[in-house]
């Protein structure tokens, strides 16, 4: 891969012509966008709907949330807002509250 | 552009404003982010709910520079170069429910501005110089739910700030310079469902750090320096995810997880672990997955009556030389079981493990497989024993093993090999074994298409490509090939190695096919 070439994305610290950014400033998510089977790097502060951010010593990476039913994700098991009609608790999502449990209305919680 | 918004309760479309700087769309949405704005654009529609200015150059936070945007639910800054937030610039924002501010260059938790912000439930502030967090910093966030402090540069747990979170459900404090947790951290945060503490620096914790986290369903220790086992685990009943790989701890006591009865995975590899208590992992029903790596002093398998979910069991680097004989009595939906690089001198019948499908006991010292150590196993596909001293393997051991697909024998003291019951086998090794001198013959091995043999004229058998179709060609090289047995239909093997040539020829010379 290239040092920073005027073609880098904002944010990167160096990019390939095929693969856009290798390897993101510091403290920047990595997203790898997928178009057939070619991956693009791209370096956010924000992970997109449907991702959340993994911090490591290394390399910090947006990682698809795999909750069901999670717009949202704070972190692998817990789920930081739930799809739109769903009713969240202990970080999962609920089409209706689990029995014992109330629904909150207003913050969609059990 | 300009961009319309219905007004509810108004019938007549409003032409709602926005800034030539960002992209408005009909539902009060307005995506600044990626402009190089040093400012908060104006113009923006009073209905806007959600703000995005990440990836800009703000370094300052005037006073109410959002006093015009009472609707905004979410607001996000990061990536910019904020400095200084002014104690009223977030004042009017009753209604705001996220607020990133992650990726900045703030030093301190900016507690005056964040004061009246009653209906926030995500705050992000990681990714800053935060090395401070003021008293009162989360007084007036009643309704936090979800709290990013991760990635600053905080030496010690904010205890105080914290303890009116009744609220707060999942908390990260990773990634920062945390050397200790004391007693009672995290006394009033009862709601709290997940909290990361890794990749700091932690030494000690007192036994008392985790009380009160009555509904804390994962912990993550790893990457610090723990010298002992997180005693202190025990008031948490119910925890499921468990992590503290990469510490400096030598011993997991007896009965280290009894209180924690819905342990679902731990994660303890990368530690110096020289002593595992037998009775540290039983009575986990929950339990998914076992990894122990490198406990080198290790001499006992561990107990796991009690523990009938384990879908994953790697036990490697110990000096585990017997497996109970009762192991499977418990394990039938164990689906992998990994015990290389253990002292087994003798392996038990496997037979109630039914789910196993991949099994490795490579470099061990098992000098037998008998008839029954692997009966019953019908969805085994992956077996590896390769570097033991096996000498003799029962002629019925593979019997049952139909769905057995890579079967590894290389580097033992095997002179032949059964090979009835493998008839879905494609990958076979058995390099290295010396004693192993006799030609090998393909037709118990209809679905071979890789093999490595002891020496290069056991090949010849699994070479003739073209030898399906009789053709007078293919006659003569089959005699030439010292065919005295009937060769049958021999299947198209893809790889032989090592491969015979010119120097280790199939045919043999002057009568011996020891003399290469």
């Amino acid at each position: 891969s290239t040092e920073v070439p005027p073609s880098c994305s904002s944010g990167c610290e160096s990019c390939s012509e095929y693969n856009g950014c290798t390897k993101c400033r510091p403290r920047l998510f990595i997203l790898l966008e997928r178009s057939d089977i070619r991956q693009t790097g791209v370096c956010l502060a924000t992970c997109p709907v449907g991702y959340y951010g993994i911090r490591n010593r290394d390399v910090n990476r947006c990682t698809q949330c795999k909750i069901e039913n999670c717009a949202d994700c704070f972190s692998r098991t817990f789920c930081a807002k739930c799809k739109e009609g769903l009713y969240s608790y202990s970080g999962r999502c609920y089409h209706s509250c689990p029995e014992g449990l109330t629904t909150v209305n207003a913050t969609m919680e059990c | 552009g300009l961009c319309s918004l219905r007004v509810a309760g108004q019938g007549r479309s409003t032409p709602a404003t926005c800034s030539p700087l960002c992209r408005c769309d009909e539902d009060g949405g307005a995506d600044c982010s990626g402009k190089g704005l040093s400012t908060v654009p104006a113009g923006l529609s009073a209905f806007t709910y959600y703000l995005d200015l990440s990836m800009n150059n703000i370094t300052e936070l005037p006073a109410n520079v959002f006093k015009n945007l009472p609707y905004l639910e979410e607001l996000r800054l990061a990536g910019n170069d904020l400095v200084f937030i002014h104690p009223e610039a977030l004042s009017g924002l009753y209604q705001l429910k996220v607020l990133m501010l992650q990726n900045n260059q703030l030093k301190t938790v900016p507690s005056a501005a964040l004061k009246n912000l009653h209906a926030l439930q995500s705050l992000r502030l990681d990714a800053n110089h935060i090395t401070v967090v003021p008293g009162d910093s989360f007084e007036g966030l009643q309704q936090l739910r979800h709290l990013w402090l991760d990635d600053n540069s905080l030496t010690e747990v904010p205890v105080g700030p914290l303890q009116h979170q009744g609220n707060l459900q999942a908390l990260t404090l990773a990634l920062n310079r945390i050397t200790h947790i004391p007693d009672n951290a995290f006394a009033n945060l009862s709601s709290l469902v997940v909290l990361h503490l890794h990749n700091n620096r932690i030494q000690e914790i007192g036994k008392n750090c985790f009380n009160g986290l009555d509904n804390l369903e994962t912990l993550d220790l790893n990457f610090n320096n723990l010298k002992s086992f997180p005693e202190a685990i025990q008031t948490l009943p119910k925890l499921k995810e468990l992590g503290f790989h990469s510490n400096n701890i030598a011993i997991i006591p007896e009965g280290a997880f009894h209180k924690n009865p819905l342990l679902r995975t731990v994660h303890l590899y990368d530690n110096p672990l020289s002593f595992v208590g037998r009775s540290a992992f039983q009575n986990l029903s929950d339990l998914h997955s076992l990894m122990l790596r490198g406990a080198t002093l290790v001499q006992d398998f561990p107990s796991l009556t009690g523990t009938g979910n384990l879908e994953s069991l790697t036990l490697t680097g110990t000096k585990i030389r017997a497996i109970p004989e009762d192991l499977c009595e418990d394990l039938s939906v164990l689906r992998t079981l990994d015990l290389s690089y253990n002292e087994i001198e003798e392996l038990p019948s496997f037979q109630g493990c039914v789910s196993l499908q991949d099994v490795t006991v490579q470099h061990n010292r098992v000098q037998q497989i008998d008839r029954d150590t692997f009966q019953g196993l019908t969805s085994l596909r992956v077996l590896d024993l390769s570097r033991n001293q096996i000498k003799f393997i029962h002629r019925d051991a593979f019997l049952s093993l139909s769905a057995l697909t890579n079967l590894d024998l290389s580097m033992n003291f095997l002179a032949s090999v059964p090979t009835a019951g493998l008839n879905a086998l494609n990958q076979l090794k058995l390099v290295g074994n010396p004693d192993m001198k006799n030609s090998l013959t393909a037709k118990s091995l209809p679905k071979l298409r890789s093999i490595s043999v002891p020496y290069a004229y056991q090949c010849c058998a699994f070479m003739t490509c073209d030898s399906t179709h009789s053709s007078p060609e293919s006659e003569e090289k089959r005699k030439d090939l010292g065919g005295d047995e009937e060769m049958e239909r021999v299947p198209l093997v893809m790889h032989c190695s090592p491969s015979p040539g010119a120097f280790k020829p199939c045919a043999h010379l002057l009568g011996s096919w020891m003399i290469r």
